[in-house]
């Protein structure tokens, strides 16, 4: 038996409760209000002052245009880095302890590192290559060090020897019918796979979260009827309704996510509720409930941090889900056809896939290893924030 | 007795569900405008009429002048009477299209879905009755396989290999073959794997991480005082609680892989199931056909949620009836 | 108590677990033997192997990890030398177990009616009519009331109490020779527990069964047991009839232990110190660390011989031996006998 207890992180901390009542705003909140006013202030400026053609970055000569979902992936980045990294960097033995659970898992180490290089890629990506480009005459190069006969190949941008068109540095993983450069369009799809996951996650987590608390403490008739709506959600057939509006209406990115995520967050919901009913009974919330504080003081210091963990995991857990319902749809060409996603490669090279494999399998393969990161990340995170299940396991 | 009340209960919550799916149905489809007015108006301009004349008769047939309830009243009756309307596209009425996709798609997923519920918990008991070892580890990388890799690409691959390169399964799926034929079995193996390999992962984890928790619990080794064996003490004293809370994940995991994947692989694979009977129909802008499948799958997913949380309490003695 | 050879003998009894910090101890080497109708007593605290030591009769430890070795002799056969399928035959049958948490011991999906049936169904080609009646008629047996009524409700709808005597029920669908109880009161309250122990009792007298009763509660033990072994860290530390050890226990540890009892000793806070480690236990007596008497000769060499101090009272501790001045240990006894004998003639 270790005689010194680990510290929780879930202690009561008195001198935060003797404030109560005063409006306080941690490190993390003044940080995100600063950073997201200029994007908010850019976002009004591009909506009311700028035509619908200009590109936002017009006034400093940048051709760069920001849509509104940029604005939302924008916010959703500073929320994540306020309230998510910070904290780690706040609380260094935690971190350190979570780390060490989770370096155990070597699988999960590499989804990590595989996770970071998409979302490196995503971010940084479009700002330093430009975008891929339609040239017909370089149509279906193969990739660097592959070579395909010659005469699949209109007009072959390598070497050609004895008859085979070599791959070259300049398409690492060939072009598309259209000339398009693969590789280009993986990076640019980076983009969207990052924008998918980060904006539905933030709505699922702000409607879960509220939702399931609101349902937890409201008690009553109030519970009852949230959770009979959250039981209508969780039986919703979610591509079904997302296929009846696309055919309505017609759908981009934005109705996706938003129809995705608006069905995505009974599971949290149900989740959080359960999770702060059970917290409301703990002795230290009791005992600092007493001592005065408010409602909304127990679920921020107190329900939000205890089921933080197995929310994250939730969340990492259903962004696979997204991304492969983007790739179904614009496989079928139900997609936004405006956005380079994965999806669309793979649609766009299914007719040439018995010759030029490439532009199939460069993207399904990413994809794949995307989801299957996501995956085992999750299933870490799950054995990391959850000591017991690990004992019990060994 | 509480069971009866509580399924009762269950089954006019289930009806409720469905009541509000199709009312928000409605809700988007009146919302929008018809396309069958556009497309008439556009037929009008084309030939030289009036369209705003040709709308306008077009709206009067389709009784889209009426009040909006009366109209959400017959959107009801003709819904829960199976008076779904005609389908141009398909020069037939609807039920009977959907019917036929019906066929085609059971062919695949009824031996789908009894191959997820048997293998899944029997691989999964068996992963976490070895846990740590290398069969364990081989099972757990074939679940996350599985269920990584999407089903589409996987189709298209495993069609690339076997069908163009090696030659040995059809490319074109072929409907007249008999349904119990060697040939059949043939075309179907590919379409079936796939989905397998896409369901089977979630409930081989659920399986052995749940089953973990009963392999060391105090009943096996009552059970093992008792002379059990352990082949029986797997069968009926591990498995049989591990079906508890796989009861309340497998029929949800199988119902959104059933209306996701059965889209994509009837598309890859050519079969012409409810699936491709969708994607056909959105794509003509057959919007009876389309409101059908529509109708279909959300039936399906209802009734699935209502039979998941039938057979959970079933499964499970210590619930109580009244309190859910 | 029969002379001829007793119903159940244990000699070298050692099991062990590999772990990943390497062999783990959990008994070693014990000796005992329990007679037909008889009541033993293996006593000692939490973590002594005393579980474990009765688990490894049937081998029903879990193996892997864990291995057992020596002889376990019931009814002139060896247990330690059977096959699985020989030894199931007798598992359930011949000696049957009930365990520490009937909460947890039965199977939350079946009726008890069920679980019962199959304790006796697999043992025996019954027709599901007889195995029925067989099972209310022992639900009758145990005390459980409209015992075919409740024959089809779930453990759940049982008082812990009541789940204890199901488990009972079912320990009897063979009329075992011998019942291995492992703490079987311990969860439960002292009323119930009472209770429990005198239907043990009874059915002792009715199929009589040697009894092998596992506890950690010395006032329990002053009820039921004709005969004590004191375990302590995988080897046995005394043994002998429950009045000579309760009225003058002779090892320390023993003492220490009758001490610890609330309405005796007064000593109410335990013994000091913690249990050896069990991957690298000590040299000499295992109980050396945390004695009031610890010589040198303690912790050198094995664990001491068992030394008879009275006629059929027998302790390991280096006192006992010729070369050694045993009444300091001796001295230790007077102070809890006048107490202990009230104690001890509690059991009739």
């Amino acid at each position: 038996m270790a005689t010194k207890k680990p510290e929780r992180f879930d202690q009561v901390d008195w001198s935060e409760l003797s404030e109560s009542g005063r409006l306080d705003l941690s490190i993390n909140s003044i940080g995100m209000v600063i950073t997201s006013l200029p994007v908010v202030l850019l976002g009004l400026y591009d909506w009311r002052f700028i035509g619908d053609r200009t590109d936002t970055f017009e006034f400093i000569g940048l051709s760069r245009n920001l849509e509104s979902l940029d604005y939302f992936f924008i916010f959703t980045l500073l929320l994540f880095f306020f309230y998510l990294i910070l904290p780690l960097a706040q609380n260094p033995r935690m971190t350190k302890y979570y780390w060490k659970e989770f370096k155990r898992n070597r699988p999960a180490v590499v989804s990590l590192g595989w996770l970071l290089i998409v979302f490196a890629g995503g971010l940084l990506g479009p700002l330093v290559i430009s975008a891929p480009e339609q040239d017909i005459l370089i149509g279906h190069q193969p990739p660097v060090f592959l070579s395909v006969d010659a005469a699949n190949v209109a007009n072959c941008v390598g070497d050609i020897v004895g008859g085979q068109c070599q791959g070259t540095w300049e398409y690492p993983l060939g072009t598309t019918r259209g000339g398009k450069s693969v590789f280009t369009s993986i990076i640019y799809g980076m983009t969207i796979s990052m924008q998918i996951a980060f904006i539905t996650t933030t709505i699922v987590a702000a409607i879960g979260i509220s939702f399931g608390t609101v349902s937890a403490y409201a008690g009553g008739w109030v519970d009852e009827v949230l959770m009979r709506f959250v039981d209508i959600i969780l039986s919703f057939p979610t591509l079904l309704m997302f296929l009846l509006i696309l055919y309505i209406y017609g759908a981009g990115l934005g109705m996706f996510i938003l129809v995705f995520s608006l069905f995505a967050w009974g599971g949290t919901a149900r989740y959080v509720r359960s999770k702060s009913l059970s917290v409301s009974e703990e002795e230290y919330i009791k005992a600092s409930r007493i001592s005065g504080a408010s409602t909304y003081r127990v679920v921020r210091k107190h329900v939000v941090p205890n089921t933080a963990s197995s929310i994250i995991t939730q969340l990492t857990l259903l962004i696979p889900g997204f991304l492969l319902a983007e790739a179904q749809l614009a496989f079928l060409g139900l997609g936004d056809s405006n956005i380079p996603s994965w999806g669309q490669l793979i649609s766009a090279g299914r007719s040439d896939l018995a010759f030029a494999p490439w532009i199939v399998l460069a993207p399904g393969i990413v994809l794949f290893l995307t989801i299957l990161a996501f995956n085992f990340l999750g299933d870490a995170l799950l054995d990391a924030l959850n000591p017991e299940a690990e004992a019990e396991s060994e | 007795m509480g069971l009866g009340r509580y399924i009762t209960a269950r089954v006019a919550w289930a009806a409720v569900v469905s009541l509000i799916i199709v009312t928000i149905t409605f809700v988007l489809l009146a919302a929008a405008p018809n396309p069958s007015i556009r497309e008439a108006a556009t037929q009008a301009a084309l030939q030289g009429g009036d369209p705003a004349a040709a709308a306008e008769r077009e709206r009067e047939l389709r009784g889209l002048n009426e009040p909006l309830h009366v109209r959400y009243l017959d959107f009801l009756q003709s819904v829960y009477t199976l008076d779904w309307g005609w389908s141009q596209h398909r020069s037939q009425p609807v039920t009977e299209a959907l019917w036929e996709g019906l066929y085609y798609t059971a062919q695949y997923s009824i031996p789908w879905t009894i191959l997820t519920v048997i293998l899944g918990p029997i691989v999964g008991v068996y992963s976490a009755a070895n846990m740590y070892s290398w069969k364990d580890h081989a099972a757990t990388g074939f679940a996350f396989f599985g269920y990584a890799i999407p089903n589409f690409f996987f189709g298209i691959i495993l069609l690339l290999i076997f069908g163009v390169w090696l030659d040995v399964i059809p490319v074109v799926y072929d409907t007249s073959v008999p349904l119990f034929s060697l040939d059949n079995v043939i075309q179907l193996i590919i379409p079936v794997f796939v989905l397998v390999t896409g369901s089977i992962g979630a409930t081989m984890r659920v399986s052995r991480n749940e089953s973990a928790e009963f392999q060391n619990s105090d009943f096996m080794k009552t059970a093992k005082a008792k002379g059990v064996s352990p082949l029986r003490a797997y069968a009926y004293h591990v498995m049989r609680p591990t079906l508890v809370p796989l009861s309340t994940t497998l029929v949800g995991q199988l119902l959104a892989l059933f209306l996701g994947s059965s889209l994509l692989v009837e598309v890859v694979f050519g079969i012409p199931g409810l699936g491709r009977l969708t994607f056909d129909a959105l794509v003509a802008q057959d919007t009876n056909l389309v409101l059908g499948a529509t109708l279909v799958f959300t039936f399906i997913a209802v009734v699935g949620n209502l039979v998941e949380d039938l057979v959970f309490t079933i499964l499970d003695p210590r619930i109580s009836y009244d309190d859910r | 108590m029969s002379t001829a050879e007793p119903l159940l003998e244990v000699e070298d009894l050692t099991t062990t677990f590999s772990t990943d910090d390497g062999e783990l101890m959990a008994v070693d080497g014990i000796d005992f033997s329990v007679d037909s109708g008889e009541t033993v007593c293996i006593v000692g605290e939490s973590g002594s192997g005393k579980t474990v030591a009765t688990e490894s009769i049937t081998r029903i430890v879990k193996s892997p990890p864990g291995h057992v070795e020596g002889s376990v002799r019931f009814k002139g056969q060896d247990l330690l030398e059977m096959s699985e399928p020989e030894l199931r035959d007798i598992r359930g049958y011949e000696i049957a177990h009930i365990f520490q948490n009937p909460q947890e011991a039965m199977n939350h999906c079946y009726t008890v009616g069920w679980q019962i049936m199959e304790a006796l169904q697999i043992h025996r080609d019954v027709s599901n009519e007889e195995a029925r009646a067989k099972a209310v008629d022992l639900l009758d047996k145990v005390g459980i009331a409209n015992a075919s009524s409740r024959f089809d409700d779930h453990p759940h709808e049982f008082s812990g109490g009541q789940k204890q005597r199901v488990m009972i029920a079912m320990a009897l669908v063979g009329d075992p020779d011998l019942l291995i109880a492992d703490e079987p009161t311990t969860a439960l309250d002292v009323t119930v527990q009472a209770q429990i122990l005198r239907l043990l009792d009874d059915l002792q007298e009715e199929f009589d069964m040697g009894i092998l009763f596992v506890t950690h509660d010395l006032g329990v033990v002053a009820e039921i047991a004709d005969r004590i072994i004191v375990m302590y860290a995988g080897k046995v530390m005394e043994r002998g009839g429950v009045l000579d050890i309760f009225d003058h226990p002779a090892h320390p540890y023993t003492q220490q232990l009758l001490n610890c009892l609330p309405d005796i000793g007064g000593n109410t806070g335990g013994i000091p110190g913690k249990l050896p480690d069990p991957h690298d236990p000590p040299d000499g007596c295992r109980f050396a660390a945390r004695c009031d008497h610890t010589i040198d000769a303690c912790r050198t060499g094995q664990q001491p011989e068992e030394v008879e101090v009275n006629p059929g009272q027998k302790a390991s501790c280096v006192y006992y031996r010729p070369a050694h001045d045993d009444s300091v240990i001796r001295d230790g006894i007077q102070n809890t006998e006048p107490d202990t004998t009230e104690v001890g003639s509690a059991d009739d």
